[in-house]
Protein backbone atom coordinates (compact mmCIF):
# COMPACT_ATOMS: atom_id res chain seq x y z
CA UNK A 1 0.00 0.00 0.00
CA UNK A 2 2.73 2.40 0.95
CA UNK A 3 4.72 1.41 -2.13
CA UNK A 4 1.76 1.97 -4.46
CA UNK A 5 1.01 5.36 -2.93
CA UNK A 6 4.50 6.62 -3.82
CA UNK A 7 4.34 6.64 -7.64
CA UNK A 8 0.69 7.72 -7.86
CA UNK A 9 1.47 10.36 -5.26
CA UNK A 10 4.16 11.71 -7.59
CA UNK A 11 1.48 12.50 -10.15
CA UNK A 12 -0.71 14.04 -7.47
CA UNK A 13 2.22 16.29 -6.59
CA UNK A 14 3.19 17.14 -10.18
CA UNK A 15 -0.38 17.99 -11.07
CA UNK A 16 -0.99 19.83 -7.79
CA UNK A 17 -4.02 17.74 -7.01
CA UNK A 18 -3.53 17.11 -3.29
CA UNK A 19 -6.74 18.97 -2.56
CA UNK A 20 -8.72 16.78 -4.94
CA UNK A 21 -7.29 13.70 -3.22
CA UNK A 22 -8.35 15.10 0.13
CA UNK A 23 -11.91 15.63 -1.04
CA UNK A 24 -12.04 12.20 -2.65
CA UNK A 25 -11.01 10.74 0.72
CA UNK A 26 -13.81 12.67 2.40
CA UNK A 27 -16.29 11.28 -0.07
CA UNK A 28 -14.80 7.86 0.62
CA UNK A 29 -16.08 8.15 4.18
CA UNK A 30 -19.59 8.68 2.84
CA UNK A 31 -19.01 5.67 0.61
CA UNK A 32 -18.08 3.56 3.62
CA UNK A 33 -21.24 4.67 5.40
CA UNK A 34 -23.45 3.95 2.39
CA UNK A 35 -21.74 0.60 1.95
CA UNK A 36 -22.60 -0.38 5.50
CA UNK A 37 -26.13 0.98 5.12
CA UNK A 38 -27.04 -1.08 2.08
CA UNK A 39 -25.04 -4.04 3.26
CA UNK A 40 -22.28 -4.32 0.67
CA UNK A 41 -18.61 -4.65 1.45
CA UNK A 42 -17.34 -1.39 2.95
CA UNK A 43 -14.28 -1.41 0.70
CA UNK A 44 -16.44 -1.73 -2.40
CA UNK A 45 -18.73 1.09 -1.26
CA UNK A 46 -15.79 3.33 -0.48
CA UNK A 47 -14.03 2.63 -3.75
CA UNK A 48 -17.19 3.09 -5.83
CA UNK A 49 -18.09 6.46 -4.33
CA UNK A 50 -14.49 7.64 -4.39
CA UNK A 51 -14.21 6.86 -8.11
CA UNK A 52 -17.48 8.63 -8.93
CA UNK A 53 -16.46 11.60 -6.78
CA UNK A 54 -13.04 11.86 -8.41
CA UNK A 55 -14.44 11.77 -11.93
CA UNK A 56 -17.16 14.31 -11.16
CA UNK A 57 -14.99 16.69 -9.16
CA UNK A 58 -12.24 16.78 -11.76
CA UNK A 59 -14.72 18.43 -14.13
CA UNK A 60 -15.82 20.92 -11.52
CA UNK A 61 -15.74 24.66 -11.54
CA UNK A 62 -17.21 27.41 -13.64
CA UNK A 63 -16.38 31.04 -14.26
CA UNK A 64 -17.23 32.41 -10.82
CA UNK A 65 -16.71 29.49 -8.42
CA UNK A 66 -13.16 28.17 -8.72
CA UNK A 67 -12.75 24.42 -9.12
CA UNK A 68 -10.90 24.10 -5.80
CA UNK A 69 -13.74 25.70 -3.88
CA UNK A 70 -16.31 23.48 -5.56
CA UNK A 71 -14.24 20.39 -4.85
CA UNK A 72 -13.90 21.48 -1.21
CA UNK A 73 -17.64 21.99 -0.86
CA UNK A 74 -18.52 18.59 -2.27
CA UNK A 75 -15.77 16.83 -0.31
CA UNK A 76 -16.74 18.34 3.02
CA UNK A 77 -20.42 17.64 2.40
CA UNK A 78 -19.39 14.02 1.86
CA UNK A 79 -17.35 14.03 5.06
CA UNK A 80 -20.18 15.53 7.12
CA UNK A 81 -22.83 13.25 5.66
CA UNK A 82 -20.61 10.20 5.95
CA UNK A 83 -19.83 10.99 9.57
CA UNK A 84 -23.52 11.41 10.43
CA UNK A 85 -24.40 8.21 8.61
CA UNK A 86 -21.74 6.22 10.44
CA UNK A 87 -22.64 7.80 13.78
CA UNK A 88 -26.27 6.73 13.46
CA UNK A 89 -25.27 3.11 13.06
CA UNK A 90 -25.12 1.45 16.46
CA UNK A 91 -22.61 -1.14 15.37
CA UNK A 92 -19.96 1.22 14.08
CA UNK A 93 -20.29 4.21 16.35
CA UNK A 94 -17.49 2.99 18.57
CA UNK A 95 -15.35 2.52 15.50
CA UNK A 96 -15.82 6.06 14.13
CA UNK A 97 -12.28 7.14 14.91
CA UNK A 98 -11.09 4.18 12.91
CA UNK A 99 -12.67 5.61 9.79
CA UNK A 100 -11.17 9.04 10.37
CA UNK A 101 -7.69 8.05 11.48
CA UNK A 102 -7.41 4.44 10.37
CA UNK A 103 -7.36 1.22 12.27
CA UNK A 104 -4.76 -1.10 10.79
CA UNK A 105 -4.90 -3.51 13.67
CA UNK A 106 -8.61 -4.15 13.19
CA UNK A 107 -8.12 -5.34 9.61
CA UNK A 108 -8.98 -8.95 9.01
CA UNK A 109 -6.63 -11.21 7.10
CA UNK A 110 -8.91 -11.07 4.07
CA UNK A 111 -9.01 -7.25 4.25
CA UNK A 112 -5.24 -7.19 4.22
CA UNK A 113 -5.16 -9.52 1.23
CA UNK A 114 -7.67 -7.38 -0.68
CA UNK A 115 -5.80 -4.16 0.10
CA UNK A 116 -2.48 -5.71 -0.88
CA UNK A 117 -3.92 -7.05 -4.13
CA UNK A 118 -5.53 -3.70 -4.97
CA UNK A 119 -2.28 -1.87 -4.23
CA UNK A 120 -0.32 -4.21 -6.46
CA UNK A 121 -2.95 -3.71 -9.13
CA UNK A 122 -2.70 0.06 -8.90
CA UNK A 123 1.09 -0.19 -9.03
CA UNK A 124 0.98 -2.45 -12.10
CA UNK A 125 -1.47 -0.21 -13.97
CA UNK A 126 0.62 2.84 -13.09
CA UNK A 127 3.71 1.16 -14.53
CA UNK A 128 1.78 0.10 -17.63
CA UNK A 129 0.34 3.56 -18.26
CA UNK A 130 3.52 5.36 -17.20
CA UNK A 131 4.23 7.14 -20.48
CA UNK A 132 0.70 8.39 -21.20
CA UNK A 133 0.25 9.39 -17.55
CA UNK A 134 3.51 11.32 -17.60
CA UNK A 135 2.69 12.88 -20.97
CA UNK A 136 -0.63 14.14 -19.61
CA UNK A 137 0.99 15.39 -16.40
CA UNK A 138 3.80 17.32 -18.05
CA UNK A 139 2.16 18.30 -21.32
CA UNK A 140 -1.35 19.16 -20.15
CA UNK A 141 -3.35 20.28 -23.17
CA UNK A 142 -0.60 19.24 -25.57
CA UNK A 143 -1.42 15.55 -25.22
CA UNK A 144 -5.14 16.18 -25.78
CA UNK A 145 -4.61 18.54 -28.70
CA UNK A 146 -2.28 16.18 -30.53
CA UNK A 147 -4.51 13.17 -29.97
CA UNK A 148 -2.38 11.31 -27.44
CA UNK A 149 -5.52 10.33 -25.53
CA UNK A 150 -5.44 13.06 -22.91
CA UNK A 151 -8.98 12.52 -21.69
CA UNK A 152 -9.02 8.81 -21.02
CA UNK A 153 -5.61 9.02 -19.38
CA UNK A 154 -6.98 11.69 -17.07
CA UNK A 155 -9.92 9.42 -16.20
CA UNK A 156 -7.62 6.45 -15.60
CA UNK A 157 -5.42 8.55 -13.34
CA UNK A 158 -8.41 9.68 -11.28
CA UNK A 159 -9.63 6.09 -10.89
CA UNK A 160 -6.17 5.03 -9.67
CA UNK A 161 -6.10 7.87 -7.13
CA UNK A 162 -9.62 7.03 -5.97
CA UNK A 163 -8.82 3.33 -5.57
CA UNK A 164 -5.72 4.08 -3.57
CA UNK A 165 -7.57 6.56 -1.38
CA UNK A 166 -10.43 4.12 -0.82
CA UNK A 167 -8.18 1.27 0.21
CA UNK A 168 -5.92 3.50 2.24
CA UNK A 169 -8.93 4.74 4.16
CA UNK A 170 -8.99 1.55 6.19
CA UNK A 171 -5.29 1.86 6.97
CA UNK A 172 -4.69 5.49 7.90
CA UNK A 173 -8.21 6.95 7.73
CA UNK A 174 -10.04 9.57 5.70
CA UNK A 175 -8.28 12.50 7.31
CA UNK A 176 -4.74 11.22 6.84
CA UNK A 177 -4.69 9.22 3.60
CA UNK A 178 -3.56 12.13 1.42
CA UNK A 179 -0.46 12.39 3.60
CA UNK A 180 0.65 9.01 2.28
CA UNK A 181 0.11 10.29 -1.26
CA UNK A 182 2.15 13.48 -0.98
CA UNK A 183 4.82 12.92 1.68
CA UNK A 184 6.81 10.08 0.06
CA UNK A 185 7.11 11.88 -3.32
CA UNK A 186 8.07 15.09 -1.56
CA UNK A 187 10.76 13.16 0.32
CA UNK A 188 11.97 11.66 -2.95
CA UNK A 189 12.13 14.92 -4.91
CA UNK A 190 15.56 16.25 -3.80
CA UNK A 191 17.25 13.00 -4.80
CA UNK A 192 15.61 12.50 -8.18
CA UNK A 193 16.80 13.79 -11.56
CA UNK A 194 14.15 11.91 -13.57
CA UNK A 195 10.45 11.25 -12.97
CA UNK A 196 11.14 7.50 -12.94
CA UNK A 197 13.73 7.84 -10.19
CA UNK A 198 11.35 9.99 -8.18
CA UNK A 199 8.59 7.36 -8.44
CA UNK A 200 10.91 4.54 -7.38
CA UNK A 201 12.35 6.47 -4.42
CA UNK A 202 8.84 7.55 -3.41
CA UNK A 203 7.67 3.95 -3.54
CA UNK A 204 10.58 2.94 -1.32
CA UNK A 205 9.88 5.78 1.11
CA UNK A 206 6.21 4.81 1.27
CA UNK A 207 7.08 1.15 1.80
CA UNK A 208 9.51 2.12 4.56
CA UNK A 209 7.02 4.38 6.37
CA UNK A 210 4.53 1.56 7.05
CA UNK A 211 6.76 -0.83 9.06
CA UNK A 212 8.48 2.12 10.76
CA UNK A 213 5.14 3.54 11.84
CA UNK A 214 3.82 0.17 12.95
CA UNK A 215 6.94 -0.45 15.00
CA UNK A 216 6.59 2.94 16.63
CA UNK A 217 2.92 2.27 17.35
CA UNK A 218 3.77 -1.09 18.84
CA UNK A 219 6.50 0.40 21.02
CA UNK A 220 4.47 3.34 22.29
CA UNK A 221 0.97 1.85 22.17
CA UNK A 222 -0.08 4.83 20.03
CA UNK A 223 -2.69 4.56 17.22
CA UNK A 224 -1.09 2.90 14.20
CA UNK A 225 -2.44 5.05 11.34
CA UNK A 226 -1.14 8.38 12.65
CA UNK A 227 2.16 6.68 13.52
CA UNK A 228 2.59 5.61 9.89
CA UNK A 229 1.93 9.17 8.74
CA UNK A 230 4.40 10.52 11.29
CA UNK A 231 6.97 8.01 10.11
CA UNK A 232 6.49 9.28 6.55
CA UNK A 233 6.91 12.81 7.87
CA UNK A 234 10.14 11.80 9.61
CA UNK A 235 11.44 10.34 6.34
CA UNK A 236 10.61 13.63 4.62
CA UNK A 237 12.41 15.61 7.31
CA UNK A 238 15.45 13.35 7.00
CA UNK A 239 15.37 13.78 3.23
CA UNK A 240 15.13 17.56 3.44
CA UNK A 241 17.94 17.70 5.98
CA UNK A 242 20.04 15.28 3.96
CA UNK A 243 19.70 17.26 0.75
CA UNK A 244 20.58 20.51 2.55
CA UNK A 245 23.66 18.93 4.12
CA UNK A 246 24.60 17.49 0.75
CA UNK A 247 24.43 20.95 -0.78
CA UNK A 248 26.59 22.43 1.98
CA UNK A 249 29.21 19.71 1.61
CA UNK A 250 29.21 20.16 -2.14
CA UNK A 251 30.11 23.82 -1.63
CA UNK A 252 33.14 22.97 0.48
CA UNK A 253 34.43 20.28 -1.80
CA UNK B 1 -6.09 25.69 -53.77
CA UNK B 2 -5.67 22.21 -52.28
CA UNK B 3 -7.87 20.78 -49.58
CA UNK B 4 -7.33 22.58 -46.24
CA UNK B 5 -5.52 20.80 -43.40
CA UNK B 6 -8.01 22.17 -40.99
CA UNK B 7 -11.04 24.39 -41.43
CA UNK B 8 -13.22 26.09 -38.87
CA UNK B 9 -16.58 27.04 -40.29
CA UNK B 10 -18.83 29.55 -38.50
CA UNK B 11 -17.41 28.66 -35.08
CA UNK B 12 -18.98 30.38 -32.06
CA UNK B 13 -18.08 30.15 -28.39
CA UNK B 14 -20.27 31.57 -25.64
CA UNK B 15 -19.20 31.98 -22.05
CA UNK B 16 -20.66 34.00 -19.22
CA UNK B 17 -23.51 35.17 -21.43
CA UNK B 18 -21.32 36.81 -24.06
CA UNK B 19 -19.84 35.79 -27.34
CA UNK B 20 -16.15 35.08 -27.12
CA UNK B 21 -16.21 34.06 -30.74
CA UNK B 22 -18.96 34.96 -33.16
CA UNK B 23 -19.22 32.84 -36.31
CA UNK B 24 -15.54 32.74 -37.09
CA UNK B 25 -14.29 30.90 -40.13
CA UNK B 26 -10.65 30.21 -40.81
CA UNK B 27 -8.75 27.57 -42.76
CA UNK B 28 -5.13 26.52 -43.07
CA UNK B 29 -3.82 24.89 -46.22
CA UNK B 30 -0.63 22.86 -46.64
CA UNK B 31 2.54 25.00 -46.65
CA UNK B 32 0.62 28.07 -45.58
CA UNK B 33 1.37 30.31 -42.59
CA UNK B 34 -1.83 31.80 -41.22
CA UNK B 35 -1.41 34.30 -38.42
CA UNK B 36 -4.18 35.32 -36.05
CA UNK B 37 -3.80 38.81 -34.68
CA UNK B 38 -6.06 40.88 -32.51
CA UNK B 39 -6.11 42.79 -29.23
CA UNK B 40 -6.23 41.15 -25.80
CA UNK B 41 -9.49 39.35 -25.24
CA UNK B 42 -10.24 39.11 -28.93
CA UNK B 43 -10.58 35.33 -28.76
CA UNK B 44 -7.35 34.26 -30.46
CA UNK B 45 -6.46 31.58 -27.93
CA UNK B 46 -10.09 30.53 -27.63
CA UNK B 47 -10.25 29.99 -31.39
CA UNK B 48 -7.12 27.83 -31.32
CA UNK B 49 -8.48 25.78 -28.43
CA UNK B 50 -11.82 25.31 -30.17
CA UNK B 51 -10.05 24.21 -33.34
CA UNK B 52 -7.90 21.77 -31.37
CA UNK B 53 -10.94 20.33 -29.59
CA UNK B 54 -9.80 21.61 -26.18
CA UNK B 55 -12.90 23.70 -25.73
CA UNK B 56 -16.54 23.08 -26.64
CA UNK B 57 -17.71 25.24 -29.52
CA UNK B 58 -20.62 25.56 -31.90
CA UNK B 59 -20.04 25.32 -35.60
CA UNK B 60 -18.09 22.98 -37.78
CA UNK B 61 -14.43 22.05 -37.46
CA UNK B 62 -13.10 19.84 -40.23
CA UNK B 63 -9.74 18.14 -40.06
CA UNK B 64 -8.11 16.34 -42.92
CA UNK B 65 -8.27 12.64 -41.98
CA UNK B 66 -5.13 11.47 -40.18
CA UNK B 67 -3.91 15.01 -39.64
CA UNK B 68 -0.86 15.16 -37.37
CA UNK B 69 -0.74 18.27 -35.20
CA UNK B 70 2.17 19.81 -33.34
CA UNK B 71 0.95 22.22 -30.66
CA UNK B 72 2.82 24.86 -28.70
CA UNK B 73 0.48 26.23 -26.00
CA UNK B 74 0.56 29.79 -24.76
CA UNK B 75 1.33 28.71 -21.23
CA UNK B 76 3.51 25.83 -20.24
CA UNK B 77 3.74 25.22 -16.51
CA UNK B 78 6.97 23.70 -15.35
CA UNK B 79 6.14 22.29 -11.95
CA UNK B 80 9.29 22.47 -9.83
CA UNK B 81 8.31 19.21 -8.15
CA UNK B 82 8.75 17.35 -11.44
CA UNK B 83 12.38 16.43 -12.10
CA UNK B 84 12.78 16.10 -15.86
CA UNK B 85 15.52 16.76 -18.36
CA UNK B 86 14.81 18.17 -21.82
CA UNK B 87 15.75 14.83 -23.40
CA UNK B 88 13.31 12.96 -21.18
CA UNK B 89 10.56 15.44 -21.96
CA UNK B 90 11.04 15.16 -25.70
CA UNK B 91 11.28 11.36 -25.50
CA UNK B 92 7.70 11.26 -24.24
CA UNK B 93 6.52 12.53 -27.60
CA UNK B 94 9.05 11.42 -30.22
CA UNK B 95 11.85 8.91 -30.81
CA UNK B 96 15.16 10.03 -29.32
CA UNK B 97 16.92 10.61 -32.66
CA UNK B 98 14.07 12.72 -34.05
CA UNK B 99 13.99 14.70 -30.80
CA UNK B 100 17.72 15.39 -30.94
CA UNK B 101 17.54 16.46 -34.56
CA UNK B 102 14.63 18.79 -33.80
CA UNK B 103 16.50 20.32 -30.90
CA UNK B 104 19.51 20.96 -33.12
CA UNK B 105 17.26 22.36 -35.85
CA UNK B 106 15.86 25.05 -33.56
CA UNK B 107 19.35 25.84 -32.35
CA UNK B 108 19.37 24.60 -28.75
CA UNK B 109 21.14 21.22 -29.03
CA UNK B 110 23.19 22.13 -25.96
CA UNK B 111 20.19 22.03 -23.57
CA UNK B 112 19.48 18.32 -24.18
CA UNK B 113 20.56 17.24 -20.70
CA UNK B 114 19.40 20.30 -18.78
CA UNK B 115 16.44 20.14 -16.42
CA UNK B 116 13.25 21.74 -17.77
CA UNK B 117 13.08 24.02 -14.75
CA UNK B 118 16.56 25.39 -15.45
CA UNK B 119 15.79 26.68 -18.96
CA UNK B 120 15.45 30.36 -19.74
CA UNK B 121 12.23 31.60 -21.35
CA UNK B 122 13.85 31.74 -24.77
CA UNK B 123 15.30 28.25 -24.45
CA UNK B 124 11.97 26.88 -23.29
CA UNK B 125 10.19 28.46 -26.27
CA UNK B 126 12.64 26.71 -28.60
CA UNK B 127 12.40 23.40 -26.76
CA UNK B 128 8.61 23.52 -27.06
CA UNK B 129 8.93 24.28 -30.76
CA UNK B 130 11.38 21.38 -31.12
CA UNK B 131 8.91 19.09 -29.37
CA UNK B 132 6.15 20.15 -31.73
CA UNK B 133 8.20 19.56 -34.91
CA UNK B 134 9.90 16.35 -33.72
CA UNK B 135 6.77 14.34 -34.56
CA UNK B 136 6.81 15.68 -38.16
CA UNK B 137 3.37 17.29 -37.96
CA UNK B 138 1.24 18.26 -40.97
CA UNK B 139 0.08 21.31 -39.06
CA UNK B 140 1.92 23.40 -36.48
CA UNK B 141 -0.33 25.29 -34.07
CA UNK B 142 1.56 27.96 -32.16
CA UNK B 143 -0.12 30.09 -29.51
CA UNK B 144 2.10 33.09 -28.88
CA UNK B 145 5.26 31.01 -28.92
CA UNK B 146 7.29 34.13 -28.17
CA UNK B 147 6.46 34.46 -24.48
CA UNK B 148 9.72 34.98 -22.64
CA UNK B 149 11.66 35.60 -25.83
CA UNK B 150 13.43 38.94 -26.18
CA UNK B 151 12.79 41.15 -29.18
CA UNK B 152 15.82 40.13 -31.22
CA UNK B 153 15.06 36.48 -30.46
CA UNK B 154 11.50 36.94 -31.68
CA UNK B 155 12.46 37.88 -35.21
CA UNK B 156 14.86 34.95 -35.35
CA UNK B 157 12.18 32.59 -34.10
CA UNK B 158 9.63 33.76 -36.67
CA UNK B 159 12.22 33.35 -39.35
CA UNK B 160 12.84 29.84 -38.04
CA UNK B 161 9.13 29.03 -38.21
CA UNK B 162 9.07 30.07 -41.87
CA UNK B 163 12.15 27.92 -42.56
CA UNK B 164 10.56 24.96 -40.85
CA UNK B 165 7.49 25.39 -43.02
CA UNK B 166 9.69 25.31 -46.12
CA UNK B 167 11.60 22.24 -44.97
CA UNK B 168 8.74 20.18 -43.58
CA UNK B 169 6.02 21.39 -45.90
CA UNK B 170 3.62 21.77 -42.99
CA UNK B 171 0.90 24.36 -42.51
CA UNK B 172 1.25 26.81 -39.64
CA UNK B 173 -1.50 28.42 -37.58
CA UNK B 174 0.02 31.08 -35.38
CA UNK B 175 -1.26 33.52 -32.80
CA UNK B 176 0.82 36.59 -32.18
CA UNK B 177 0.86 40.04 -30.71
CA UNK B 178 3.85 41.30 -32.57
CA UNK B 179 2.59 42.86 -35.76
CA UNK B 180 5.91 43.75 -37.34
CA UNK B 181 7.46 40.34 -37.41
CA UNK B 182 4.19 38.65 -38.22
CA UNK B 183 3.77 40.77 -41.29
CA UNK B 184 7.19 39.79 -42.53
CA UNK B 185 6.55 36.04 -42.40
CA UNK B 186 2.85 35.35 -42.70
CA UNK B 187 1.21 34.34 -45.94
CA UNK B 188 -2.19 35.23 -44.67
CA UNK B 189 -3.26 37.31 -41.71
CA UNK B 190 -6.60 36.98 -39.97
CA UNK B 191 -7.47 39.93 -37.83
CA UNK B 192 -9.74 38.80 -35.02
CA UNK B 193 -11.87 40.70 -32.57
CA UNK B 194 -14.47 38.13 -31.57
CA UNK B 195 -15.41 38.09 -35.21
CA UNK B 196 -13.13 38.15 -38.23
CA UNK B 197 -12.47 41.83 -38.84
CA UNK B 198 -10.50 41.38 -41.96
CA UNK B 199 -8.24 38.83 -43.51
CA UNK B 200 -5.98 38.35 -46.43
CA UNK B 201 -2.48 38.93 -47.63
CA UNK B 202 -0.41 40.62 -44.92
CA UNK B 203 0.10 43.81 -46.88
CA UNK B 204 -3.54 44.06 -47.82
CA UNK B 205 -4.66 43.57 -44.22
CA UNK B 206 -2.54 46.46 -43.02
CA UNK B 207 -4.41 48.70 -45.41
CA UNK B 208 -7.78 47.38 -44.34
CA UNK B 209 -9.88 49.95 -42.48
CA UNK B 210 -10.88 47.37 -39.88
CA UNK B 211 -7.25 46.72 -39.09
CA UNK B 212 -6.57 50.41 -38.75
CA UNK B 213 -9.56 50.73 -36.42
CA UNK B 214 -8.32 47.91 -34.25
CA UNK B 215 -4.67 48.73 -33.97
CA UNK B 216 -4.72 52.45 -34.55
CA UNK B 217 -3.52 54.41 -37.52
CA UNK B 218 -0.05 54.70 -36.08
CA UNK B 219 0.61 50.97 -35.87
CA UNK B 220 -0.89 50.49 -39.28
CA UNK B 221 1.04 53.45 -40.59
CA UNK B 222 4.29 52.06 -39.28
CA UNK B 223 3.55 48.84 -41.03
CA UNK B 224 2.26 50.16 -44.29
CA UNK B 225 2.53 53.94 -44.18
CA UNK B 226 -1.01 53.89 -45.34
CA UNK B 227 -4.31 54.65 -43.67
CA UNK B 228 -7.78 55.60 -44.65
CA UNK B 229 -11.35 55.70 -43.38
CA UNK B 230 -13.20 52.66 -42.12
CA UNK B 231 -16.82 51.63 -42.06
CA UNK B 232 -17.16 50.42 -38.48
CA UNK B 233 -15.65 51.14 -35.12
CA UNK B 234 -15.23 48.91 -32.06
CA UNK B 235 -17.11 49.50 -28.84
CA UNK B 236 -15.28 48.43 -25.68
CA UNK B 237 -17.43 45.29 -25.67
CA UNK B 238 -15.92 44.30 -28.97
CA UNK B 239 -19.17 44.77 -30.83
CA UNK B 240 -18.97 46.69 -34.03
CA UNK B 241 -20.77 49.98 -34.44
CA UNK B 242 -21.10 52.24 -37.46
CA UNK B 243 -18.78 55.20 -37.57
CA UNK B 244 -20.59 58.43 -36.90
CA UNK B 245 -20.23 61.02 -39.58
CA UNK B 246 -18.42 64.19 -38.72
Amino acid sequence: MGAAAGPIGCFVLWRRMAYLGESVAHMGLLGAGLGLLIGINVLVGTAALAIVAALVMARAGDRIIPAGTFVGIVGHMGLALGFILLATMETVRADLLGYLFGDVLALSASDVAVIAAASLGVLAVTALLWRPLLRAAVGGDIATAEGHGGRWVQAAFLVLVALLVAFGLKVVGALLIVALLIIPPAAARPFARTPEAMAVIAAAAGALAAPLGLAAAYATDAPAGPCIVLAAGAIFAASALGSQLGRIFAKFR
Amino acid sequence: MSEPLIAANQVSVYAGGTHILDRVSVAVHPREIVTLIGPNGSGKTTLLKAILGLMPAQGEIKRRPGLKIGYVPQQFDRDPSLPMAVAGFLALFAPACAAKAALARVGVAQVNNRQLGALSGGELARVLLARAIAGRPDLLVLDEPMAGVDVSGEAALYHLIAEIRDEFGCGVLLVSHDLHVVMAQADRVVCLNRHVCCEGDAHAVVRDPAFVALFGARAAGELALYAHHHDHAHAPSGETEPVRNG
